[in-house]
């Protein structure tokens, strides 16, 4: 489980934002005394760190600069400040996202799962089961059958694939084929699921993919 | 200056110098003095008038004519007592000095009043992140008690915030954004991303054609624009036909153009000049959604501090499509 580190000086928003998380499946450690937030941050020992820049007494990209120079934890801003200076500032300071508050819940979690993803370079989710998973091309292959994936069942393959065993909301995946631009609806999204079920049941695994009601879908 | 003015200015002076005259000339005369001598008197008190007046006029005109020609060439016109030197005639020092008294009164205005403006912006910007905070603890309370139907109105809140936000930035002076190549495709998507649910609860089909370009402008500002662009498709659309937007860009040589185009209710033509002005609400403002005929007021000021032209095109019960033209020339780059 990977290990979120919250640097928030609003009270309210870091308990919120840490139960958020931790229903979303991360383990979450919060700062809460401000005096040594550096040396904290140091010794943390945190897979992705959010970083605040209005802190007590001192500034979100010092802090980060600081930290750089140590390790390259992948960090993301959160700010409540919605200059482009801000952002230019952060990136290249080298904060590996930004965003500003207040962030939609699920765009977070995309934010956080895609820079996890990126610093992880997971090689090991290219396949699942006896698939072999080849995105560039959009095929699922299994031994000499294959099938061809359109863009939109490859986001959402890839999407469940990335957090196997876990549910993932319809919320979810609606954020990330947006993020992909592409703008479905509702009905396409359960269509694209129900094809990509059919074409996982063509490879032999007719269950793949279970609903779960009222939550969303969960890839066993 | 001219002396066709001076003389309308000055004629009754002239009259009291040539009833002096005729006066002295009929005196001399009672006193017997001959006519050449009252001849040679009169010859010379007129030529003193004419050279008195001459010379007067000719360092007035001197003076006054620097004058114009410094006013007209300035930009700021109330910089023009620090651009002249003081008259060396003494009526004119007056001036000169009531001018400087006056300018230098109306600069300590004005700078108290630019004080003014700009801490209350200061603090707006303050508050705006100030008030995100409860708004974004509220959101994920919302979330962590699956009690998503407040959702909705958090994200007007929201909106409303920023358009607080970019209201106060759009009429300052202060440059506070960054020129740069943004991608037209990434702004787009990331701002349908964020009004996904109200896109989605409308069931619009956005159709994206040519976004893979760049143009140069502040990625914030032009999602702001983008989202109130969305804001208002969503606002009008037409309850007989299946909602749609179509965004797409159009390179032309000298500049790239954002098209956003729905197929809502459309503007009335009579409407169609006055929807950036401050205030308007119009037709559809009046009879479909309340409006505060702010969105494409702060649009309009923001695309011109960025150097774009803006612009709306519309058919009635049709369709509306607003232009935006972003230069290509890479002035803003280097700069």
């Amino acid at each position: 489980m990977d290990r979120i580190l919250i640097v928030e000086d609003d009270n309210v928003l870091r308990e919120e934002l840490s139960a958020f998380l931790k229903n979303s499946g991360y383990d979450t450690v919060c700062i809460t005394d401000f005096d040594s937030i550096s040396h904290q941050i140091q010794t943390s020992d945190a897979d992705l760190i959010l970083l605040d820049i209005n802190l007590p007494g001192v500034n979100g990209q010092a802090l980060l600069k600081e930290l750089r120079k140590e390790r390259d934890t992948p960090v993301i801003m959160l700010t409540s400040r919605t200059s482009e200076l801000d952002e230019v500032l952060s990136m290249s300071y080298g904060a590996d996202d930004y965003i500003t508050k207040p962030y939609n819940p699920t765009i977070l979690l995309l934010r956080i799962s895609a820079v996890l993803k990126r610093c992880a370079q997971a090689a090991s989710l290219h396949s699942y089961r006896n698939i072999t998973v080849s995105a560039v091309k959009g095929r699922l292959i299994c031994g000499s059958s294959e099938q061809i994936l359109t863009k939109n069942e490859m986001i959402i393959f890839q999407f469940l694939l990335d957090r196997q065993g876990e549910i993932v909301t319809r919320d979810e995946l609606m954020t990330a084929l947006w993020d992909n631009d592409e703008f479905v609806n509702d009905n396409t999204l359960s269509v694209n699921v129900s094809r990509l079920r059919a074409k996982l049941s063509e490879l032999g695994l007719p269950d793949a993919i279970e609903t779960r009601k009222k939550q969303g879908y969960i890839l066993k | 200056m001219k002396w066709k003015d001076l003389i309308k200015d000055r004629w009754p002076a002239y009259l009291f110098h040539v009833m002096a005259l005729v006066l002295v000339m009929v005196f001399m005369r009672a006193f017997r003095i001959s006519v050449e001598m009252i001849a040679i008197v009169g010859v010379i008190l007129f030529l003193a008038l004419v050279s008195a007046e001459l010379w007067e006029f000719l360092r007035r005109k001197a003076y006054y004519d620097k004058l114009t020609n410094c006013l007209n060439e300035l930009d700021k016109k109330y910089f023009i007592s620090e651009m002249i030197d003081p008259p060396s005639f003494y009526d004119g020092q007056m001036l000169y000095e009531t001018l400087r008294a006056a300018n230098k009164s109306m600069l300590e205005n004005i700078g108290e009043y630019r004080r003014g403006s700009k801490e209350f912006r200061e603090y707006i910007e303050l508050w705006v992140h100030e008030v995100k905070l409860p708004v974004a603890s509220l959101q994920l309370m919302c979330l962590n008690d699956g009690s998503t139907k407040y959702v909705r109105q958090l994200r007007r809140i929201d909106e409303y915030i920023e358009n607080v936000l970019y209201y106060a930035r759009s009429g300052n002076a202060e440059r506070d954004y960054i020129i740069k190549a943004v991608s037209l495709k990434r702004a787009f998507s990331d701002t349908a991303l964020r009004f996904r649910t109200e896109l989605q609860d409308s069931g619009v089909t956005i159709i994206t054609r040519g976004l893979d370009v760049s143009v140069m402008t502040d990625s914030k500002w032009l999602e702001y624009i983008i989202g109130q662009l969305i804001g208002n498709s969503i606002k009008y659309f037409s309850s007989d036909r299946k909602p749609e937007i179509t965004v797409y860009a159009e390179e032309l040589p000298d500049k790239t153009l954002l098209h956003f185009r729905d197929n809502g209710i459309g503007i009335p033509e009579s409407d169609l000049p006055y929807i950036f002005e401050k205030s308007f609400t119009g037709e559809n403002g009046r009879t479909h959604t309340k409006s505060t005929g702010m969105g494409l007021y702060i649009v309009k000021k923001l695309c011109v501090k960025l150097g774009h032209a803006v612009s709306a095109g519309s058919v009635q019960g049709d369709h509306t499509e607003i232009s935006i033209a972003f230069g290509n020339n890479d002035l803003h780059a280097v700069r």
